[in-house]
């Protein structure tokens, strides 16, 4: 097949790619064809028919342009006499049903986009009526076919009531055209069937397939439905009503996928919607609940804009001068390792570049750690076996991938678009293996679903590979060419005999057998682990193994497979790769002799020798005084979600603490000092995502106080305090430094990322970027370490408190349990009697029942619930919650950022009571 | 598995043995027809009489016979008897009939209604009867003649010849050569050449399916779900034969879910395929395998069309898909499928051991074969008839219906289901031909013709096919979801005689635009019952609009509600908001 053929669009010659359908050829060329159903990137539907066109020497009559694959010598005509008369016609058609007031208004043309007029249609036309007036397809369609508004149709008017008791979004089902654009993207490139098509004929409207409320129809509050409503049927509820003065492109700083959203903001500097930008590469207009309606935080009134200095026993306002100078003279009496500094994940990389070499430099010391950074060991193995510090691949190499392993990631809620391609994968037919003690969206698309016993991942993984050589599935050239230590793995894996590791994980032989049998035969395939669920101490091995099993297989170095360690942190990758942790240096260096020489140059500065505390030993060090004085900036869950400890009250027990912060927080009510700092929305800046792609943020809104960017507030402290190179200009400056010590960053210039992110390593400013690394044609003689594996005891889990696990799953949509919605004050949330699944020797140990209600503690909250015996595992109890739950939740949340309070569902250590309680009516 | 020649001796014996045995062998009409009638009180009385009395005899139900006019039809043989049918049997007339025929050796010349076989005294030979003489029966050869629920009953009367000759003696391409020779054109509607809509399914690999669209939700036409209540063995081994010359693999008939007669004919005969070696893995021992499944509709007139029907075996809604891809290249599950009306696929096992030649000497040149006619309205025999093709409706209507039974002259005929035409009394000069309808700008359809006389006003029947037609969109594409119900307002406005003379031309326009732009065929054929309607009987439009009354009267009431669910506007708007006229 040729790579492009040409054809002829209203007398124009247009080039284009076979398989491109006519109406994507025109637009592509620029030549506008209205459309209503059609929506780029999704396949054709052919319904609306207003993208009608003709085919000279094809067949007869008119053709729907978006159903007619381009074929080279096509010649089209898409504007002739009939084309528009017959657009026009079944325009006239949809009017009778559309509420049109805002188009034959008689002031319609001295009327502004925000105008506020009198009645002069009836009252449910009226244009404010409608929230997308003036962004609506529909009028933008009907002026373009310049009708005479004076159809003699019947107008019906639908009289619907409207829905609003769902979180997030509201829906006027008098305003849907039925394009079916929204039920297509939820099942086509979200997977989620949430949306269907309901009635028929002249009653086909939009609903869920049970007329259920979406809480309970599978929907993930994504917001993709809105993004491509056409008209204002489906809007989002905040600021609905708002129109926008500018529309700004920056990134998302909820996870590591690092969305492209295309900010709109008011004439009141506010952000008013955020929608996921349909060309860029990493998100290609997808986004999920916590980018499409998390971020407007950045709007609070609650957002701090003044420094707060602490008196009394009370925070109060200073000016920016004297919180600074007060700063200055507290942080000068802690120098040395006593300081430590803790950087957000939303942090750019300019903030946490400036943020280590303030530490590192001018209080010299190492302590200096993310906040997200609570699993460490998911980058180190990569390091050491491959020598590089990231996924190999890029997010969307998984949309052709033939099977995934997923070890022990709730990525469809903690970086939520990287499971798309493997939905879409998976849905045409990609063999998916997950390795997770709780139930997750992605468990219910597994082929193979593993839950072993916790802490026996490692076991589990080493089973796999023990299949995997005896059964001489390996990749043997990939292994003989590109790998060594073949034979040590080979011999480790002695100890991993099947049936003492299927005792270990009480998983079967045979499903381990099928596992490594897909994972080995399935290819390519991809590993992505997130170790949500594993013991700190376990979570090293556990990743080498499944590094070993992409080696082993090998899946390294070629498109759609590869390794993804699944990071927390918004910026995470950024915040490493500039070397905002306490073991490393920018661009990964180890802190050697030598290395710390040459540091001192560049920097012109002393570096420390010591190593580092890392965030997981901060409360600790805190705690036994190693630690008199902190820098915390940002706020994380981890402060509050028990992972770290009791970290807020041990903080209390510092000398100093200073706050860089945007809101109130609890660490900000200990304080001795709070500097106020700007969102992401206001920032210039880089962030790299999970597949090493350094992308610009561009500011949206400006200030609206004394708040300033971390690394201009931490520059002013280390100038005043006689720290050198903290003098840059803008974030361009920083960038530019950090490219000069960060080898893999040496080619990527601001001037660069405004045309293009780049994916790392691009060296130098003539090279382009790295999709994908270890592919033999960039390191043919690059060799990949094999790690020796061990089989280890699985630890026992003993906490005499809290003598079980609880493993809580979320998932989308569960049509085996009734679900019972409760609509309180106009919003609907679901009522659900929680189910612990026990195993049947737990339930005898505890004298419980099948149907017996049981309270369930953890050390941070207790819950109550009813017991079923249908745990595979002793010892560990789990329960499946709702995701609507989750969002109805967030949805009431008085929180000023409330994704922030997302739990990310680790294992919990519980202690089971059986309680009294009448079974429900 | 047993071959062909082992299956055919054992059935040959087995009818030998019901024919010519010495037991009376009793065949009851149950299909649609029948049931209609009331054949199933028939057949309980009958069963309840034959134990009572203690007779041996064997009684089978069967399929329409082709006599629906004359249902509850009791066909019997008796040994040294000729097989007589008697017809329009009340359960009352049972024990006389049982006593007199089964009991004694008498014939009821009361219900006799013609005989097979030997001349029978006073009694006329099937064949003559007004509605059989003009038949000609190939789909329908075994319908009443064989249990539908006996495998060995369809062998034994030269079923699965066909196959067996294809499979052994014949290359794939040579079926498809023998269909293409046949000229047998597809009976669903379009009349495109079976033979050669078979050729064009992709070569490759497993799976390829082949379909039967068996959805048939045309008020008025019956005449598929007759073939599978007489004889599901012709459909199947017509499936099994387009199956192996196009190299498929698998066959799903999809039949409308509710029609239980139908289908669980089609399911127990594909089960005795099945025990029989004739689906499966290597059918008759050859290394050809076939499968075949029944696959449900839901209740949906569109679910008839090829790819909504496709969807809806995917378990989707059953929303048209648009065209190209085809289903030859993108099917059923993306896969390559062949689909076809039931009445074409059974056309093909006697077409396959005939030969295309023998087929195409039945009917004209250009339209071989036969139509099975379903035929209703004013008519005095209504029923399924199966007709040469180039038969005159006039025959149709007046011999083989009998004409009207007020003895009213006939008004109009109502041709190709609920997307056809409503022709004038011309058209019963026409002739069953799809190409020659096609020049009268009528369609021949599947097979419906219901006839009105001259107390039927135009502007009811039409309303009462645009509220069908309404009440069917599937509401996917928006000339036709908004179109229909635009369309019905209209009509409606017009059988209550507040219509103006402008929404005449308002229906033109929005007629047009469905035709132009509709997705389907059911949008783009939506508007002809009424643009027909128009054309043919604009005095009953007129009277309507001018003269503000109905021609005949029957227009008085409203009869949209049961069917039609026309907007949400109707339960809640208190008048009719016209759009506001403005300048722009």
């Amino acid at each position: 097949m040729a790579d492009e053929i040409t054809l002829t669009i209203d007398g124009v010659e247009v080039k284009t790619a076979p398989g491109t359908n006519v109406l994507q050829a025109a637009m592509n060329a620029g030549i506008y064809v209205p459309y209503l159903c059609y929506y780029p990137d999704m396949k054709a539907f052919g319904a609306c028919r207003m993208c009608v066109v003709e085919i000279e020497g094809g067949p007869p009559g008119s053709q729907a342009s978006c159903t007619v694959p381009a074929a080279d010598g096509m010649v089209i005509n898409t504007k002739s006499e009939n084309i528009t008369e017959m657009r026009r016609g079944i325009m006239d058609l949809l009017l009778s049903e559309h509420p049109h007031g805002c188009l034959t208004c008689h002031r319609v043309d001295l009327c502004g986009p925000s105008d506020i007029c009198l009645r002069h249609v009836s009252v449910n036309d009226r244009c404010v009526t409608c929230p997308k007036n003036e962004r609506c397809e529909l009028k933008d369609t009907v002026r373009y076919l310049e009708m005479e508004m004076d159809t003699p149709l019947t107008y019906n008017n639908r009289n619907l009531p409207l829905k609003v008791s769902d979180p997030m979004l509201d829906m006027d089902m008098n305003l849907c055209i039925v394009c079916g654009r929204c039920v297509r993207v939820c099942e086509e490139v979200r997977g989620d069937n949430a949306l269907t098509f309901t009635d028929r004929a002249g009653r086909s409207l939009i609903g869920t397939s049970q007329g259920t409320s979406l809480l309970e129809s599978g929907c993930e509050f994504c917001g993709a439905c809105i993004d491509v409503c056409p008209t204002g049927a489906l809007v989002e509820r905040k600021h609905k009503w708002d129109k926008a003065e500018k529309t700004v492109s920056t990134i998302c700083p909820h996870c590591p996928v690092g969305c492209q959203m295309d900010l709109e903001i008011d004439k009141r500097n506010r952000l008013i919607r955020a929608i996921p930008n349909r060309h860029s590469p990493v998100n290609k207009g997808q986004g999920c609940f916590k980018g499409k309606f998390g971020l407007d935080f950045v709007n609070s009134g609650k957002r701090l804009i003044k420094p707060l200095l602490q008196s009394d026993g009370g925070n109060n306002q200073a000016t920016t001068i004297e919180a600074i100078d007060f700063t200055i003279d507290r942080l000068g009496q802690f120098k040395g390792s006593q300081f430590a500094l803790i950087a957000s994940d939303r942090g750019t990389n300019e903030d946490n570049y400036i943020a280590q070499k303030f530490a590192r430099t001018v209080m010299q010391s190492n302590n200096v750690d993310i906040a997200s950074n609570l699993r460490p060991e998911l980058i180190p193995p990569l390091e050491d076996m491959l020598g590089h510090h990231a996924a190999t691949n890029p997010i969307w190499d998984l949309e052709d991938s033939k099977c995934f392993l997923i070890t022990s990631s709730n990525m469809t809620e903690e970086q939520n678009v990287i499971a798309l391609p493997i939905k879409k994968a998976v849905k045409n037919g990609a063999s998916l293996v997950v390795i997770d003690q709780r139930e997750t969206e992605m468990t219910r698309y597994a082929d193979i679903w593993l839950r072993p016993i916790p802490g026996s991942e490692t076991a589990l993984i080493g089973g796999i590979l023990r299949v995997i050589f005896d059964e001489s599935l390996d990749d043997h050239d990939f292994l003989a060419d590109r790998c060594v230590n073949v034979k040590e793995l080979k011999d480790s894996l002695w100890a991993f005999d099947l049936i003492q590791v299927s005792a270990m994980t009480s998983i079967s032989v045979t499903e381990i057998q099928n596992a490594a049998r897909t994972i080995a035969t399935d290819s390519p395939c991809a590993f992505l682990y997130g170790l949500e669920t594993l013991a700190p101490d376990l979570r090293d091995t556990c990743a080498r193994g499944i590094i070993n099993l992409a080696l082993a297989t090998g899946n390294v170095g070629r498109p759609s497979s590869g390794i993804y360690p699944l990071l927390p942190g918004g910026n995470e990758q950024g915040s490493r790769d500039v070397g905002c942790v306490p073991d490393r240096f920018p661009g990964y260096l180890t802190p050697t002799e030598d290395l710390r020489k040459q540091m001192n140059d560049s920097w012109n500065s002393h570096v420390p020798e010591d190593p580092g505390i890392p965030l997981s030993e901060i409360v600790s060090a805190v705690r036994d005084g190693r630690i008199k004085a902190m820098i915390v900036i940002g706020d994380s869950p981890n402060f509050r979600n028990g992972e770290l400890g009791e970290f807020v009250q041990s903080l209390d027990g510092l000398e100093f603490l200073a706050v860089l912060s945007t809101f109130e927080t609890d660490l900000t009510k200990i304080a001795d000092v709070v500097l106020p700092a700007t969102t992401f929305a206001q920032k210039e800046g880089t962030y790299t995502n999970l597949e090493r792609r350094v992308q610009l943020l561009h500011p949206a809104i400006g200030a609206s106080g004394d708040e300033e960017s971390p690394w201009r507030i931490l520059s002013q402290l280390a100038r005043r305090m006689g720290g050198h190179g903290f003098d840059h200009a803008d974030a361009g400056s920083v960038f530019d430094e950090i490219s000069s010590i960060v080898e893999i960053y040496g080619g990527i210039t601001f001037s660069r990322l405004r045309n293009n992110s780049i994916l790392w390593p691009c060296l130098a400013s003539d090279m382009s970027d790295t999709p994908r690394l270890y592919t033999s044609e960039d390191s043919p003689s690059h060799r990949a370490k094999l790690a020796r594996m061990d089989l280890q005891e699985v630890p026992l889990h003993s906490n005499s408190e809290f003598p079980y696990l609880l493993a809580r799953g979320r998932i989308l949509h569960d049509p085996k349990r009734e679900t019972e919605i409760e609509i309180e004050k106009r919003r609907a949330h679901i009522r659900q009697t929680e189910i612990f699944e026990l195993h049947t020797a737990d339930a005898g140990t505890l004298g419980l029942n099948e149907g017996d209600w049981i309270e369930v503690t953890s050390p941070r909250d207790a819950k109550q619930g009813i017991v079923q015996l249908t745990s595979p595992l002793q010892g560990l109890i789990s329960t499946t919650s709702l995701f609507g739950e989750l969002a109805s939740e967030l949805d009431r949340s008085r929180m000023p950022d409330p994704m922030l309070e997302v739990d990310s569902l680790p294992l919990v250590p519980i202690r089971v009571k059986k309680i009294e309680r009448a079974a429900p009516v | 598995m047993p071959d062909y020649q082992e299956l055919k001796t054992e059935a040959d014996r087995r009818w030998r043995e019901l024919n010519e045995g010495s037991r009376p062998w009793v065949r009851v009409g149950t299909a649609m027809c029948g049931q209609a009638a009331g054949a199933i009180d028939v057949l309980n009385v009958l069963n309840a009489e034959i134990e009572r009395t203690n007779i041996d005899a064997k009684v089978d139900t069967v399929g329409c016979m082709g006599i629906c006019y004359a249902e509850p039809l009791v066909d019997i043989l008796k040994p040294g008897i000729s097989r007589i049918l008697y017809g329009n049997m009340a359960p009352s007339a049972i024990p006389g009939l049982v006593e007199r025929v089964l009991s004694g050796n008498e014939i009821d010349f009361e219900h006799a209604i013609g005989y097979i076989g030997k001349k029978v005294e006073k009694v006329p030979a099937l064949n003559t009867l007004a509605g059989i003489h003009h038949q000609k029966k190939i789909a329908l050869r075994n319908s009443g003649n064989i249990a539908p629920d006996d495998i060995y009953q369809y062998i034994a009367n030269g079923g699965y010849g066909g196959l067996a000759k294809a499979i052994s003696e014949m290359a794939p391409e040579d079926v498809i050569g023998e269909m293409k020779e046949s000229g047998l054109r597809g009976r669903g509607g379009a009349g495109f050449p079976t033979g050669v809509k078979w050729s064009f399914m992709a070569r490759g690999g497993p799976p390829k399916y082949i379909l039967a669209n068996s959805e048939e939700g045309d008020p008025g036409a019956y005449n598929d779900k007759g073939i599978l209540e007489g004889d599901p063995y012709t459909l199947l081994e017509g499936m099994t034969l387009a199956g192996y010359s196009t190299g498929a693999s698998n066959g799903i008939v999809f039949i409308r879910h509710g029609h239980n007669g139908p289908i669980s004919r089609t399911e127990q005969a594909i089960q005795q395929a099945y025990d029989s070696g004739l689906l499966g893995k290597n059918i008759l021992g050859s290394d050809y395998s076939f499968d075949i499944v029944v696959s449900l509709t839901g209740e949906s007139y569109v679910a008839g069309e090829e790819t909504a029907l496709m969807e809806s075996i995917e378990g989707k809604r059953s929303m048209p898909r648009f065209k190209p891809p085809f289903p030859a290249a993108f099917g059923v599950w993306g896969k390559p499928s062949t689909i076809n009306n039931v009445k074409s696929f059974s056309y093909s096992p006697e077409i396959v051991s005939r030969g295309g030649q023998w087929f195409k000497s039945i009917g004209r040149d250009n339209c071989t074969g036969t139509a099975i006619i379903c035929l209703s309205g004013d008519v005095k025999r209504p029923g399924m008839y199966e007709v040469p093709m180039g038969l005159q409706l006039r025959t149709i209507v007046n011999e083989i219906g009998g004409g009207t039974p007020s003895g009213k002259n006939v008004k109009m005929i109502q041709l190709g289901g609920p997307l056809g035409h409503l022709l004038g009394k011309e058209s019963l000069d026409y002739h069953l031909d799809f190409d020659e309808m096609r020049e009268h700008g009528a369609m021949l359809g599947s097979g419906g013709v219901i006839v009105g006389d001259e107390t039927k006003c135009a502007v009811d029947i039409a309303r009462l096919l645009v509220a069908f037609c309404q009440y069917e969109s599937c509401g996917k594409c928006f000339p036709c979801r908004l179109g229909m119900s635009q369309l019905l307002e209209m009509i409606d406005r017009i059988a209550n005689s507040e219509a103006s003379p402008e929404d005449i031309d308002l229906m033109n326009k929005v007629g047009d635009t469905m035709e132009a732009a509709s997705l389907c065929f059911h949008g783009q054929l939506g508007y002809n019952p009424l643009r027909s309607a128009l054309l043919n009987f604009p005095d009953d439009f007129q009277t309507h609009i001018e003269d503000k009354v109905c021609p005949t009267g029957d227009c008085k009431e409203v009869l949209l509600a049961p069917r039609n669910m026309r907007t949400y506007a109707e339960q809640y708007r208190t008048g009719l908001i016209p759009i506001e006229t403005m300048a722009k």
